[in-house]
């Protein structure tokens, strides 16, 4: 039986940060995941990330995954694929399948980084060809390039489902409707209403009653709820759709650590069964951690964080580093999961009904039930404000911890204020010089470069777009609205994309001035 | 189901080499190395197998190797998972009904 000082169990974001911070400061540690490839989901998120410079901010998630896996490369760092646990003992024994062989080792320390898998929810139909996980529909069109579907109606409207509905259109496939049960939009409101410029309608306190077909999915009804959840007769609406795709949950993957013994909670604010844990995700069975997913439902972000502090405390564990080096470098680490942990999306705030920004301003209520802020809404947003010549506007209406655009702007002229989850604002004495590095930068989408009134009576706007295929100069079309609708002609007259950009395009239009703060979107004619 | 040519984030896929194998007894092409379901799906093929007891369809589902929904019988061996299985030049895939082939 193999020694190793410290075992990872997952090769996801959690678990090769734990793997990066054991093996840089000289433990030996090997890594397991019984998929044929490292990085986890990672490698499946194609959007931004929120965040400042320190959680990754800006950077697409594939990329966080490339720099993780050249990190963990660097530091010698054993993965070993295929390699599904079986089984996790109290004195820290580990039970590997790889292959058609069952290995044993043995680990002074034990990181579970598992992760987490996905809920559904049951309906007629529901287990014809054709309804899948919204964590299939990534996999197929981000890892193995193949669409989907071609008409995909989406059920979640939390974070997962607005960023995959966003992805599916980006991969050319038609997303006939955003359901969700909820009275209100789970996810981030950008994150809404960049599919709802796309024209995707929302249907919030709706489920699915049935899925439709024999051999395979041909359709789907979907009727509404009562605040008891229970369907309304009279509502149904049909949609026709080959594909359904459901985003409603994860949960945590902690069965080994049940079975090593570690006390468990059911935690609903967590996400399911999660085990007991300090701080720094040390379980009650002494030597054996817990990082990611698998001790409560958060994100990426926090999850790499996670394993860094599980890393760290295993060198701190088995006398690698000093008490004063441990409680130095976790310091640190707690400080940046929790400016992760703040905002109106906080962990804590879980399943309450927030009403105003930290500002004090009433947050969008359209935006919560449609997934857009409406034109008598927008207003009342720091970011959007009128001036003379080209300027941001930054429709960004609820609190999160994101700083990217106030780094972004050469000339200092955004800023986030004191805390990372204050609303953006412009700030007075500013000049803008039109670059759109504030455009590209924001995670959210959100951000737009106006130019109110040309003295033509047009206006321009500038948007960020990640379809295909590109708008060209010249190229006549339609302004849409924030929810996707024709509002009025518009004409491409620039289109940008340079490398700082990575991948979102700057496209301007030109639109009638009285359009200016309401168009939002191009479609070609 | 049509395969991405090119995408506004991820670009133009490198090409890879096409692959021949039989599905049920027809001949079919897919990309080596990709898994077995990805092949069927850009083939149009979306039932994989039939439930023992009630004789249900089943397809792709969680497309990582979890649900077992996708299994099919590969070069006659049943339950391969076929989202997590790698595409070879000549393979058998045959629709499993139960935990035999059809």
């Amino acid at each position: 039986m193999d020694r190793y000082e410290v075992i990872v169990v997952g090769a996801g974001p959690s678990g090769l940060s734990a793997a990066i911070e054991a093996a840089k400061r000289g433990l030996n540690v090997i890594v397991f995941d019984e998929n044929d490839k490292p990085g986890g989901q990672l490698f499946k998120q194609i959007h931004k990330f929120f965040g400042s410079k320190e959680h990754h901010a800006k950077i697409r998630g594939f990329h966080i995954g490339e720099e993780l896996l050249a990190e963990a490369a660097e530091v010698g760092v054993e993965v070993v694929l295929g390699a599904t646990v079986i089984g996790l003992y109290s004195d820290k024994e580990v039970s590997v399948r790889i292959g058609e062989e069952i290995k044993h080792y043995k680990g002074d320390t034990v990181i579970v980084a598992t992760g987490a898998a996905e809920n559904m929810v049951t309906f007629p139909g529901w287990t014809l060809p054709g309804v899948i996980g919204a964590g299939a529909a990534q996999t197929m069109m981000n890892i193995h390039g193949i669409q989907p579907g071609k008409k995909i109606l989406m059920l979640g409207s939390g974070n997962v489902g607005l960023v995959v509905s966003f992805q599916l259109l980006q991969a050319g496939c038609e997303v006939v409707a955003l359901v969700d049960a909820a009275p209100k939009i789970g996810g981030y409101g950008v994150h809404a209403a960049k599919v709802a410029r796309c024209g995707v309608p929302f249907y919030l306190s709706h489920t699915i009653k049935e899925a439709h077909g024999t051999d395979q999915l041909t359709g789907v009804t979907i009727n509404e709820v009562d605040e008891k959840f229970r369907p309304i007769e009279g509502t149904e609406k049909y949609f026709e759709v080959d594909t359904i795709c459901m985003a409603v949950g994860l949960s945590p993957m902690s069965q080994l650590l049940k079975m090593a013994g570690c006390e468990m909670e059911d935690n609903p604010k967590r996400g399911g069964q999660v085990p007991i844990v300090d701080e720094y995700g040390e379980t009650s069975v002494s030597g054996v951690f817990a990082a990611g997913d698998v001790s409560g439902i958060e994100e990426a972000s926090s999850a790499m964080i996670e394993g860094k502090m599980a890393g760290v405390c295993v060198c701190g564990y088995l006398g690698y580093i000093t008490d004063e080096e441990k409680d130095a470098e976790l310091l640190k680490l707690e400080k940046d999961l929790e400016s992760l942990r703040q905002g109106m999306f906080a962990p804590k705030n879980r399943g309450k009904l927030i009403e105003k920004t930290e500002e004090g301003i009433d947050i969008s209520m359209n935006l919560l039930k449609k997934g857009y802020v409406a034109d008598d809404e927008i207003e009342r947003f720091p970011g959007v404000v009128h001036k003379v010549g080209v300027h941001p506007v930054m429709e960004c209406t609820q609190n999160i911890p994101c700083n990217p655009c106030q780094d972004a702007c050469s000339k200092g002229c955004i800023s986030i204020g004191n805390n990372i989850t204050c609303l953006p604002f412009i700030k007075e004495d500013s000049n803008c010089i039109n670059c759109g590095m504030c455009v590209a930068s924001c995670s959210g989408q959100a951000i737009f470069l106006v130019d109110e009134d040309c003295g033509d009576g047009t206006a321009t706007v500038t948007l960020p777009y990640e379809f295909l295929p590109l708008p060209e100069v010249g190229d006549k079309g339609y302004g849409l609205s924030r929810n996707g609708e024709k509002i009025c002609d518009a004409e491409i007259v620039s289109v940008k994309s340079v490398k700082a950009f990575d991948h979102t395009n700057l496209v301007t239009m030109k639109v009638p001035k009285e359009y200016a703060m309401k168009a939002r979107f191009f479609k070609c004619s | 189901m049509s395969r991405i040519t090119e995408h506004p984030i991820l670009g133009v896929k490198e090409e890879k080499k096409l692959v021949s194998f039989t599905f049920d007894g027809k001949d079919l092409q897919g990309y080596e190395g990709e898994p077995i379901a990805i092949a069927l799906k850009a083939n149009g093929v979306m039932i994989h197998r039939y439930t023992k007891k009630e004789h249900k369809p089943r397809g792709l589902f969680c497309a990582i190797g979890r649900c077992t929904d996708c299994v099919m019988v590969v070069d006659g061996e049943p339950n391969i998972r076929t989202c997590v299985t790698p595409l070879k030049e000549g393979m058998t895939v045959q629709t499993q009904d139960g935990v035999k082939a059809m």
